[in-house]
């Protein structure tokens, strides 16, 4: 061999080598997401895959699957190293043991510290800590300011408690046959406990009961919005289809154009300044009964690791480096996803539109249930929550509605 | 006789290696879900025995007699739609010329997309501010304004059995054409050379002749119907209320929504006994009245 | 007249005697094309919304779209792990699951049909047993069993599960289609002295050749479509099938529903069945007895 081709076969020989070490020490690790959380999730984990040599390979479970998925996974040892899921689902899969214990990691983290309560609430079980929020998501008021100026309201001016909505909801209705003051998802119970129960809260109601011997649907924020929704149902101020949507409406209808007011979440945001560019709207938070109540709903995703994670190093480094101001401005905010750390609302991706800092503040006024069982008690399809709301609103029966409910609800709480 | 003996024994040995493949992935599991349903075991994992007590709870749980009457009403309804369309459809259709192939193919096509692509699609043709099968009603005239199919229960209920009616006639009518088709047709011949009428012909050689591939399709377009649930899951969500739930949908709810795998696994076993108890009763009367 | 010819005008006398066409021929044609007509017009309209921007699909109803585009289309294609991927996986499943299928029901079909064991119409109920059972519940003890041996997330595992929903309906059609071969033709090859295998293989299986393409043709179908087990049974994106990928294009950010993307997902899920479909046609409308009996 002559010195030219010896010097090629070492440098192949090195490069060869550098590859195969670099790549024998590079993990692969798997990510569950849920279909409505994999546009954000995919943000986060293309950013960490480009700066990092261990890569996660994601993939989507449909929304309704997760839980069965990941609950079967467990108990069949099949489980991915990472997962995101729905964060109302974390009371029970901490009770059950599924996930890993992540408190002194989280504890020790100055990034943790300046996480919003309610995501922390939620990911702590007999005082450790399993989860981090992920892809946040929150509910909030919008109204068409186009169809304020019409209606003579002050575009500028948003309703500020329950009942106002209702005044400005028939100015509107009155500009046309095919324009309507108000809407929301009659047979949704998912998109009404996001936007709906806010209302309740603010007006100082608990919704559910974290054991059967907590309360439901306490104090009287209840009954005075389901009133107000049933003159709205009643005056016509709220499109007929309503009753039957169980959802697929929710994000759409407003973006017609045709709706005043409702309630809906910070996604919807980048949607309309997407689809809808001309249409003027307005963000706030969801009022309660009187003037300065306001609440909302925080969800969203969070990420964890189950129990059984093969790369769990890896995995817990992860979750530290979502939450570090990197991934959360790059990776979310840059994105139009809010943060889970507040205090990075003021940012200069957000800096733009003050309606994207609004919406990462209410995350701060919000709350989120911790109880078990949340599908049966509120996102199934024959839930008390949905039940209750079909009654009072539809059919007229407030006092009764609540009533059945509340014991339905207790029931369902001390399986 | 010995040769009788090891004939049988041959018969065996050819229907050996499916009856193995059912024993094992299908009579085992149905006896793990025999055992989970005699526990109260979650879908979260953990679960003590507690004997009867599921079944206990099935009697008394009117949420599920109401599903599997709602079931029962869809089958009673859907079955007689299904085999009636597709017979006349077979009638019009079994002859090989180019038109009727053609037709034929078309009449297939729902079936081939996949259940739940099919009900999303009715779905998105029924939705009240999207759906095109409104605006057509209105533009025929037929209806003054859109209905929203899915408020009522009755409504949702036409709904499915409209979108099933669709997806699924093409099934019957394949099989009856091929059992049309298996006829001799010199019996067809002789009889129009008696002079007999079309609908005699019909009624007295065409349906007698096919009766098994009748009984029997219908047999299993009924146990389809006894076990409908993706299209109830994706067009009504059980709404409104849980009044459109099905028997498998109820045992879905039970399962994934609640976590009660012990009480859901006694609900499957309770429904799969109702399945068999009705499909043995048809097909006694089948052998019943083909022995007569 | 041959017995294996069927004439093509059975609701009609001979054209010999009459030389009009009866009404009822115009009849029968425009019910044929009326039929056509509501059958293919959920269809045709959804392939009209897939090719149509996004936002226009989620618009108020309209027959005709304004917009054209594949946006849908290449939102489907580059989902995730691809399109390829997902067909690759469906592909491969399908295939496995027809194997098996046949391999196991026309045995059993043949032996049900042609040999009277006792007991025999016991094995037929516990083979037709699998149709009665609600699958869904036996999906969870399923999947824990299957974890044990490593047939999670494999594709061998997802067809044997489709082999259980199919061989049912596979057994009784391979019974079905051997019932019907005359007696004659078997006494001859037992005569000649033919074993009984070398029955099924030289003699029942190609005369029972449109039954085999029928059970062929609903096992690919049904295991192409097939959506719950797959999701159960996959555990990771690269081994998902098609079903899953128009499950999960379909749902939008926060559950709302991408129509575009849907009817796109629909005409997709389509288009290999009937090729397949039509592909295999001439099989089985043919007639069962092509010309046998001499």
């Amino acid at each position: 061999m002559n010195k030219r081709s010896t010097c090629a076969a070492l440098a192949a020989l090195l490069m060869g080598t550098a590859a195969f070490a670099s790549s024998a020490f590079a993990d692969n690790l798997t990510m569950w997401v849920r279909a409505s959380g994999t546009n954000a999730a995919a943000h986060l984990v293309d950013l960490w895959n480009s700066t990092h040599p261990d890569k996660i390979e994601l993939t989507t479970i449909p929304d309704t699957q997760m839980v069965t998925k990941l609950a079967t996974g467990v108990q069949a040892k099949e489980v991915p190293d990472l997962v995101s899921f729905d964060l109302i689902y974390m009371p029970d899969f901490m009770k059950a043991g599924f996930l890993e214990d992540l408190t002194a990691e989280l504890k020790a983290d100055p990034n943790f510290a300046s996480v919003a309560k309610a995501y922390v609430d939620i990911a702590t079980y007999q005082g450790k800590i399993y989860g981090a929020g992920f892809t946040p998501d929150v509910s909030i008021l919008v109204w068409n300011k186009d169809l304020f100026k019409q209606a003579g309201l002050d575009p500028e001016k948003p309703p500020l408690t329950i009942a106002e909505i209702h005044e400005d909801a028939k100015k509107i209705r009155a500009l046309g046959p095919d324009i309507y003051g108000f809407y929301f998802s009659g047979a949704c119970p998912g998109c009404n406990i996001f936007t709906t129960s806010p209302m309740m809260v603010a007006a100082g109601s608990k919704i559910l009961p974290a054991n059967g011997q907590d309360d439901a649907l306490t104090g009287d924020g209840v009954k005075a919005v389901l009133e107000q929704f049933k003159e709205m149902w009643s005056e016509g101020l709220i499109p007929k289809s309503a009753q039957a949507d169980s959802g697929a409406n929710f994000a759409s209808i407003f973006k017609t154009g045709k709706i005043g007011i409702q309630g809906t979440g910070g996604f919807l945001l980048s949607e309309l300044k997407h689809d809808v560019p001309n249409m003027g709207f307005g963000v706030t938070f969801l009022p309660g009964v009187t003037e300065g109540q306001a609440s909302s709903f925080v969800g969203g995703d969070v990420v964890a690791i189950p129990k059984g994670s093969k790369h769990l190093a890896v995995a817990k480094a992860f979750v530290a480096w979502e939450l570090t101001d990197e991934a959360q401005l790059e990776g979310l905010a840059k994105n139009n996803i809010l943060p889970s750390r507040p205090s990075l609302a003021d940012n200069k991706y957000f800096a733009a539109d003050p309606r994207v800092v609004v919406t990462a503040k209410a995350i701060g006024v919000g709350y989120v249930p911790w109880v078990y069982h949340f599908a049966d008690m509120v996102n199934s399809d024959s839930s008390p929550w949905i039940n209750m709301l079909q009654r009072a609103i539809f059919d007229g029966d407030v006092d009764g509605a609540i009533k059945e409910a509340r014991q339905k609800m207790k029931d369902i709480a001390s399986e | 006789m010995r040769a009788q003996r090891s004939r049988q024994l041959q018969g065996w040995l050819f229907i050996g290696p499916a009856l193995l493949f059912v024993a094992i992935f299908v009579l085992f599991p149905l006896g793990q879900l025999a055992l989970t349903s005699l526990t109260d075991r979650s879908l979260l994992g953990g679960g003590r025995f507690i004997g009867v007590e599921n079944y206990l709870r099935i009697w008394r749980d009117s949420s599920f007699w109401r599903a599997l009457a709602f079931t029962v009403q869809y089958t009673l309804v859907l079955t007689p739609i299904l085999m009636g369309l597709g017979y006349a459809l077979a009638l019009l259709t079994f002859e090989n010329t180019p038109l009727k192939r053609l037709t034929r193919t078309i009449v297939f096509v729902p079936v081939i997309i996949g259940l739940s692509s099919s009900s999303l699609l009715w779905f998105w043709l029924l939705d009240e501010q999207v759906g095109l099968f409104n605006k057509l009603l209105v533009d025929l005239h037929v209806l003054k304004e859109p209905i929203v199919w899915f408020i009522s229960a009755d409504l949702a209920f036409w709904a499915v059995v409209i979108s099933i009616t669709w997806k699924v006639v093409g099934f019957g009518l394949v099989l009856f054409v091929s059992g049309i088709q298996s006829i001799n047709p010199d019996i067809i011949e002789a009889a129009i050379m008696d002079g007999a009428s079309y609908w005699s012909r019909v009624r007295l050689i065409i349906l007698p002749l096919t009766r098994r591939i009748l009984l029997l399709t219908t047999l299993v377009s009924a146990i389809g119907s006894m076990l409908a649930f993706d299209q109830f899951y994706i067009m009504t969500s059980g709404a409104p209320r849980g009044q459109t739930f099905t028997a498998v949908y109820w045992i879905y709810q039970n399962s994934f929504v609640s976590f009660k795998l012990g009480y859901s696994s006694a609900l499957s076993v309770v429904l799969t006994l109702v399945i068999l108890i009705l499909a043995a009763l048809q097909i006694t009367l089948t052998v019943r009245s083909e022995a007569a | 007249m041959s017995a294996a010819t069927i004439p093509s005008e059975l609701g009609a006398l001979a054209p010999r005697r009459r030389r009009r066409t009866p009404p009822s021929v115009y009849l029968a044609i425009a019910a044929c094309v009326a039929v056509m007509a509501i059958m293919a017009a959920p269809l045709v309209f959804s392939f009209l919304a897939s090719i149509e921007s996004t936002t226009e699909a989620s618009s108020a109803p309209h027959y005709l779209p304004h917009s054209f585009g594949l946006q849908n289309y290449l939102k489907v294609a580059r989902y995730q792990a691809g399109l390829a991927t997902y067909v690759g996986n469906s592909t491969l499943v399908a295939l496995m699951t027809i194997v098996a299928c046949v391999a196991l029901a026309a045995p059993a079909g043949y032996g049900l049909a042609r040999f009277s064991p006792y007991g025999k119409e016991i094995a037929f109920l516990i083979l037709l047993a699998p149709m009665m059972i609600p699958y869904q519940a036996l999906l969870t003890p399923l999947y824990l069993d299957f974890a044990k041996f490593g047939l999670v997330d494999s594709r061998i595992g997802l067809a044997i599960v489709h082999t259980i929903l199919q061989l049912p309906f596979s057994v009784y059609l391979m019974r079905n289609a051997f019932e019907s071969i005359p007696r004659e033709i078997e006494e001859a090859a037992m005569i000649d002295g033919c074993s009984a295998t070398r029955r099924l293989a030289y003699i029942f299986l190609p005369l029972a050749v449109p039954g085999l393409v029928t059970v062929a043709l609903f096992a690919f179908i049904n295991s192409w479509n097939e959506f719950l087990a797959a999701l159960v049974f996959m555990n990771r994106e690269f081994s998902f099938t098609v079903p899953i990928l128009l499950v999960s294009v379909r749902t939008g950010d926060h559950g709302a529903v991408d129509w575009g993307a849907l009817q796109a997902s629909i005409v997709l899920s389509v288009i290999p069945c009937l090729v397949v479909y039509l592909a295999l046609q001439r099989y089985y409308i043919s007639g069962l007895l092509s010309g046998a009996v001499k």
